[in-house]
């Protein structure tokens, strides 16, 4: 079999050699603990700093406005029920987001409503991006924030958070963006765009599993989700995870200073992968095709298919995909975010995600063009048979 | 043959473990899948979804055995073939066997077509069973023998069939377990209960679909076979045909549950001399040879721990068969199995729709 393609960047993405080089010493001679008064602490705690500084400045934002989290998830969770627990008492009870969030997003958003708050999704249009009307209708004085997903991690649909956040924080309203799939993809800067608070990840952009970042704008309340010591100003308690936050830095400089060579190098795979798929599969549906996109993200329907077959075979044939959203085992779940895009169910649930990034060639595109459709093909054989 | 490519439905016990180990060391193309076929969890956070120990068990045994393991989601198709059925069935006054279902529509049907869409040429399971030449046989472990329960297969099936322990006891698959280093399921104890009622009480699995104030979990009349009114019970669901537990005292002899009447919320109990039929009906009918026309001697399993009795077929519709017990059968209950045998060989079989107390005048 030829050499296996990897096309689940959205997924996760491998540790980037740079990354793993600048966090080696943290597993060995600088082990301290960034807490303790001695040189072994001191030297945790500069480089540590450092880190803060680093992934402050990929965000346009200052030292203290990033905090470091063991995840994308955790990151979401904190803006989420962090800014609905402290604006509680001033009246402010509802949390507004969309329904093509994140699980962490919808989640914490269900438990603010499961805590007295109240949870109010936004419609989307059809192409894949929010619906202005509904916005302005949601976001109103009893909502304590508003979380907008930046660029979707099913379909790659970019929103107009520029403007959202404006309109959000004109009322009063605090706006999160889950960042995770847009930064390293679109310019991320608290300075340009005026979110309160962001979510990053890093093992979308080459760090490990297990690191993440929120942006804080200063002087957003938040109340922190963990009790403990007085690391991060109380905020996030916790013996800091001093290797992990050097990585994470280390690979957003990478990622903001690549980004966009980044994107042209993707945009071009990705048109040519769209392109070939496409003119095999004339019926093939590009989901938000109608919207800006990220160009990392392609999501794929061929009627009359089903995502959970495909990927089997596509998987037995090298090539790994994803489809919508897996539950806890495992299992191929029918996707939230093309429902609510107004995809019809028999077409959503042969949704296929492919997401390109830096293990992807014109080679690997070039196979993906050549196997997939004879996989189509022969699914629509046995679907008639 | 080596290289082909076997799908194996993997429960994450030790059957369907071994069978997937076997079929690697035979030089198969093994794919492991687990089949999700319900979720308790969505909507009771501090439970786990569906039995996600097994999904893992068999991830990590399909990993040592160095084969790709993938989950299913055959909720939506089980739900409506299986569990439904189960559920309208027992509000019928009848006694459903889903597993029968489960192997005739989910696994060697809809998990039959995941094995096209790989273009894998088998799929395999850990049924003790045997296919020989296309002929689906008793499994060599009396014991533990499940033919009972695939009587409903489409027999074109039968040919893409491998059941890799069917030729073995329960105790030597256990011992090839440990054998091949599969430690985690070993000695993993056998499931019992009905895969989607696992604390075994199939009333609630009634009331969450029908309400807990559905006419078969509503209270009903003991009466005995004469029509005498002998006191009241929580629900016929709860009952089926033969059961002694939950019965009225006081009696001479044993009693029995021997007949449910939905319409009238009835059931009606007798001693054992009246759980005695001579005659069986059955519908729903399948089978797995070349149909055999009315007159054929056959032996006769109406459930699943039953020593099969001889009969002799006196009508054989397309989907319906009338068969006349050599001696009466106790405890012949709707909706369980009429499973066809001659000797090892499975003819066939069919849904149990009734019992004949007496015997209709013979075919000659």
């Amino acid at each position: 079999m030829p050499d296996p393609i990897y096309l689940d960047h959205a997924a996760t993405t491998p540790v980037r050699a740079e990354v793993l080089e600048a966090m080696q010493p943290f597993f060995g001679p600088r082990f301290g603990n960034p807490s303790s008064v001695h040189r072994w602490g001191r030297e945790a705690r500069t480089a540590l700093d450092e880190a803060h500084e680093r992934v402050a400045r990929c965000l346009g934002a200052s030292a203290d406005e990033v905090i470091f989290t063991s995840c994308g998830t955790e990151a979401d969770n904190m803006a989420l029920l962090g800014v609905f627990r402290s604006r509680r008492a001033e009246g402010r009870t509802a949390v507004v987001t969309t329904p093509i969030e994140h699980k962490a997003v919808l989640a914490a958003a269900h438990q603010a409503a499961h805590e007295g708050g109240e949870e109010r999704l936004l419609a989307m249009r059809n192409d894949g991006r929010v619906d202005d009307a509904s916005f302005d209708a949601l976001v109103t004085d009893e909502v304590a924030v508003c979380s907008v997903m930046w660029v979707n991690n099913e379909i790659g649909v970019v929103q107009d958070i520029d403007a959202l956040a404006e309109r959000a924080r004109s009322r009063g309203v605090l706006f999160h963006t889950d960042a995770v799939q847009a930064f390293g993809k679109v310019v991320v800067d608290a300075r340009t765009t005026k979110f309160d608070l962001a979510s990053i990840s890093g093992h979308k952009i080459g760090a490990p599993k297990g690191i993440g970042a929120l942006y804080l704008r200063r002087g957003t309340p938040i109340e922190p989700l963990m009790f403990g010591g007085s690391q991060d100003r109380g905020r996030r308690p916790g013996t800091e995870n001093v290797a992990m936050a050097v990585g994470l830095a280390t690979a957003a400089e990478l990622a903001v200073a690549e980004r966009e060579h980044e994107w042209a190098t993707l945009e071009k795979l990705r048109d040519r992968l769209e392109a070939g798929l496409l003119e095999r599969i004339p019926d093939a549906v590009i989901h938000g095709r109608g919207a800006p996109r990220a160009p990392h993200i392609t999501s794929v329907s061929v009627p009359g298919t089903d995502s959970e077959s495909l990927l089997m075979a596509l998987d037995l044939r090298g090539i790994a995909c994803s489809a919508g959203s897996a539950c806890q085992s495992g299992s191929v779940t029918p996707s939230h975010v093309l429902a609510a895009i107004g995809v019809p169910a028999d077409l959503a649930s042969s949704a296929i995600r492919m997401s390109l990034g830096c293990l992807s060639t014109d080679a690997c595109v070039d196979r993906v063009i050549d196997v997939f459709p004879k996989l189509i093909e022969k699914a629509r054989r046995l679907a008639t048979a | 043959m080596t290289g082909e490519r076997v799908l194996v439905a993997m429960s994450g016990g030790v059957d369907s473990s071994v069978a997937a180990a076997l079929l690697v060391r035979q030089g198969y193309d093994v794919v492991g899948a687990t089949m999700k076929l319900f979720c308790h969890g969505e909507d009771l956070p501090d439970r786990p979804c569906c039995s996600l120990d097994s999904v893992n068990d068999a991830r990590r045994i399909c990993e040592q055995l160095g084969v790709p393991h993938y989950v299913l989601n055959l909720e939506s198709a089980f739900g409506r073939d299986v569990v439904e059925d189960f559920v309208s069935e027992y509000a019928r006054g009848r006694t459903p066997i889903p597993c029968v279902r489960c192997n005739t529509f989910t696994k060697f049907r809809d998990l039959l077509k995941k094995a096209d869409a790989i273009d894998a040429k088998w799929i395999a399971t850990g049924h003790y069973a045997q296919v020989r030449d296309g002929v689906l046989q008793r499994g060599l472990d009396p014991a533990k023998d499940q033919s009972y329960f695939l009587w409903g297969i489409d027999r074109r099936v039968l040919s893409r069939m491998m059941l890799p322990v069917g030729a073995q006891t329960k105790a030597e698959t256990r011992a090839i377990a440990h054998e091949l280093g599969l430690e985690l399921i070993a000695e993993k104890a056998e499931s019992q209960d009905i895969c989607f009622v696992p604390d075994g009480d199939h009333a609630k699995i009634i009331a969450r679909q029908l309400g807990a104030d559905a006419p078969s979990l509503s209270p009903g009349a003991f009466v005995s076979g004469t029509g005498e009114v002998l006191g009241t019970h929580d629900g016929f669901a709860r009952y089926t045909i033969g059961q002694r537990r939950g019965l009225p005292g006081g009696f001479r002899e044993p009693m029995f549950v021997v007949e449910i009447q939905p319409e009238t919320r009835t059931v009606v109990i007798g001693p054992r001399s009246e759980l005695l039929g001579r005659g069986v009906v059955a519908r729903e009918v399948n089978w797995l040879v070349s149909p055999l026309e009315a007159g054929a001697e056959v032996e006769v399993q109406i459930r699943h721990h039953a020593r099969a009795a001889r009969g002799v077929l006196v009508r054989s519709e397309a989907d319906e068969v009338e068969i006349v017990f050599e001696e009466p059968v106790s405890a012949i209950t709707p909706g369980q199995s009429l499973v066809l045998y001659s000797g090892s060989v499975v003819l066939g079989g069919g849904v149990i729709e009734t019992a004949r107390r007496v015997l209709p005048i013979l075919a000659a």
